[in-house]
């Protein structure tokens, strides 16, 4: 590293803190970003990898639940159950319903599930328990602390009054959050009691799955069947395919305005050093002196810019989540490290378009 | 020392021109000019402002190209250079001292000789040291950590001819070194740049409007519109005492 880059960035200290804090706040921003995407992605199909089933059963052409409709009859769960190597089968309500406490009002993606069938319920609880009866309810534990609620309180879903029996976690799906009640209860909301979403199917051990799922298409022609990988796949697909093109709007934004930054704050330090470097071309420095000094002037701002940007990102996010609950992150080493390598990809653009400055310094401006 | 002492020319100019812009805009800063300079003498280059010294200076450094002529530095035409070997040159070969200094601001007075040594590929502790020693040859080594905003302007050019002859450049080039000097400040600088051309038997080529110069130099070329008038031979000085 040489002395004259330090040097070039501590002659102006306010300029150097302005561009190292635009650029953390850039970096705050994408991390947070990558950083809600975990925390979603997790938080939608948690339900769906936490029920450990064989089968997943919906209505033919439907491929997931975050973003798809499905209906069947509860009488397809019963030709289900009578097909040879069948366990058990799950049936799963899904809706969205409004909630009520006292004036505010907020949209749960209301699960209905028969607690006696052993999936489809709440991947983990805890607070409370499940759901027994059909007058509890479990509440998302971010949904829970955004509108304060505790065990025991009451929950008014259209005309009825249910209680809070159980916390869950692993249930926010950013948008909405998962709430679960009795396949009953979630029945006589919609007001159709033969209607289901989904059946979860567990096979007998030893059975072949693929051979069974044909076995349950062949029977029920208006149904399509998912193996627990494929099932899963499609809802992360999909959840990708709502959120990702958001993320990578934003993202991409905020690579272009730390890029941005950057070569301005370089451009203007090459205007500003322009005789030094001019004086140092004369005096035979060689080609790829000047480069490097911008390249390394670039990699110093960035290194700053990542180290302020961890030390304020995580008192930033414990503080979002303070406030807003519902902002479900997750933040790994992988997402610091790929956040660290973009911004360093970045500063090496903007010390190539700040470059192309150097080119316009003749030797003859230090002659008078 | 006379003429025939001198060795091969170190700067061979032949008939150069050097004309800047181009149709109506088109200046001749240097006409017909031919010179030779070489090891062990000082050349003065003597003229007013206009008068095309300093496009001179340039040519003989390898920083312009002429427009015609040949100019040949350490006996290899420079058209025949490639621009990383025209770096090197400098780098290595050559040394520069400025009206105004030109010294980094933003680096210490030790750190701006020791740069040119890293230009020339020495190893940051070695240029240091290097650098410290030439500082204390020349009387500022007091100033070596200090910044050269804070120098006086003797003590600034000192500095900068410390740079020069940091790399034991075999061709000085200076534009107008004292005129930014008060009379004594300047007759040290021509001292230590006479010096430089006697004691290490290098060749300074200097550029100046100052006449007290002129008893330093071994030969004087008078310039005026870009053209010489004098001979180059015309004006040969033996110098007795320094």
């Amino acid at each position: 590293m040489d002395l004259y880059s330090i040097r070039i960035l501590r002659s102006q200290p306010l300029r150097l803190a302005l561009t190292v804090g635009g650029i953390a706040l850039c970096i705050i921003l994408m991390l947070f970003l990558l950083s809600v995407y975990r925390g979603v992605a997790d938080g939608s199909v948690e339900y769906i990898r936490q029920n450990q089933t064989d089968l997943w059963v919906l209505q033919r052409n439907a491929t997931n639940i975050l973003r798809g409709s499905s209906v069947l009859f509860t009488a397809h769960g019963q030709s289900i159950r009578n097909t040879a190597g069948v366990k058990s089968v799950s049936p799963v309500l899904l809706l969205l319903s409004g909630v009520k406490k006292g004036d505010q009002v907020a949209t749960v993606f209301l699960t209905g599930y028969d607690p006696a069938a052993g999936a489809g319920g709440p991947p983990a609880v805890i607070q409370g328990r499940s759901v027994l009866s059909d007058h509890e309810i479990v509440l998302d534990e971010a949904f829970a602390a955004k509108f304060n609620f505790k065990l025991g309180d009451r929950v008014e879903i259209q005309d009825d009054t249910l209680r809070v029996v159980g916390i869950s976690t692993k249930t926010n799906a950013f948008v909405t959050q998962y709430a679960f009640v009795t396949l009953n209860r979630a029945q006589s909301l919609i007001g159709f009691p033969n209607i289901v979403t989904c059946y979860l199917v567990t096979s007998e051990q030893g059975t072949d799955n693929s051979k069974l799922a044909a076995r349950i298409r062949d029977k029920l022609p208006g149904v399509e069947v998912y193996d627990q990988q494929t099932f899963l796949n499609n809802n992360i697909r999909e959840m990708q395919a709502g959120f990702l093109p958001f993320i990578y709007t934003v993202a991409a934004i905020g690579v272009i305005v730390l890029t941005a930054i950057l070569s301005l704050l370089l451009s203007i330090n090459i205007l500003e050093r322009r005789k030094d470097f001019a004086i140092m071309k004369t005096l035979g420095s060689p080609g790829s002196f000047l480069p490097r000094l911008i390249v390394q002037q670039a990699l110093l701002i960035a290194s700053a810019g990542i180290i302020v940007g961890l030390i304020f990102f995580f008192p930033m996010v414990e503080l979002i989540q303070e406030i807003s609950p519902e902002v479900s992150t997750k933040t790994s080493l992988e997402q610091i490290a790929l956040m660290s390598m973009v911004v360093g990809a970045m500063s090496l653009i903007s010390s190539v378009i700040s470059m192309q400055r150097l080119r316009r310094i003749y030797t003859l401006e230090v002659f008078s | 020392m006379n003429q025939q002492e001198y060795t091969s020319p170190v700067v061979q100019m032949t008939d150069v021109s050097k004309i800047f812009g181009t149709n109506e805009h088109r200046t001749a800063a240097v006409r017909n000019v031919s010179l030779r300079a070489s090891c062990g003498e000082l050349v003065l280059l003597l003229g007013p402002s206009g008068s095309g010294k300093t496009t001179l200076l340039t040519l003989a450094a390898g920083l312009v190209k002429p427009t015609s002529g040949t100019v040949s530095l350490f006996g290899k035409d420079v058209e025949s250079h490639a621009p990383g070997e025209l770096q090197r040159l400098r780098a290595l070969r050559i040394g520069f001292v400025f009206q105004n200094f030109h010294l980094i601001d933003s680096l210490k007075v030790i750190e701006n000789v020791a740069l040119v040594l890293r230009f020339a590929g020495k190893r940051r502790a070695q240029a240091k040291g290097i650098a410290r020693t030439l500082l204390e040859k020349f009387h500022v080594g007091h100033l070596a950590s200090k910044f050269p905003s804070t120098l006086s302007q003797g003590e600034k050019q000192r500095v900068a001819v410390a740079r020069a002859i940091a790399n034991g450049a075999e061709l000085i080039i200076a534009d107008e070194p004292t005129a930014s000097l008060e009379t004594k400040q300047g007759f040290d600088i021509i001292r230590l740049l006479h010096d430089y051309a006697k004691k290490q038997n290098r060749c300074v080529i200097i550029a100046s409007h100052d006449l007290r110069i002129v008893e330093f130099s071994d030969r004087v070329l008078r310039l005026r519109d870009g053209m010489l008038t004098s001979a180059e031979d015309s004006y040969v000085k033996t110098l007795t005492t320094p």
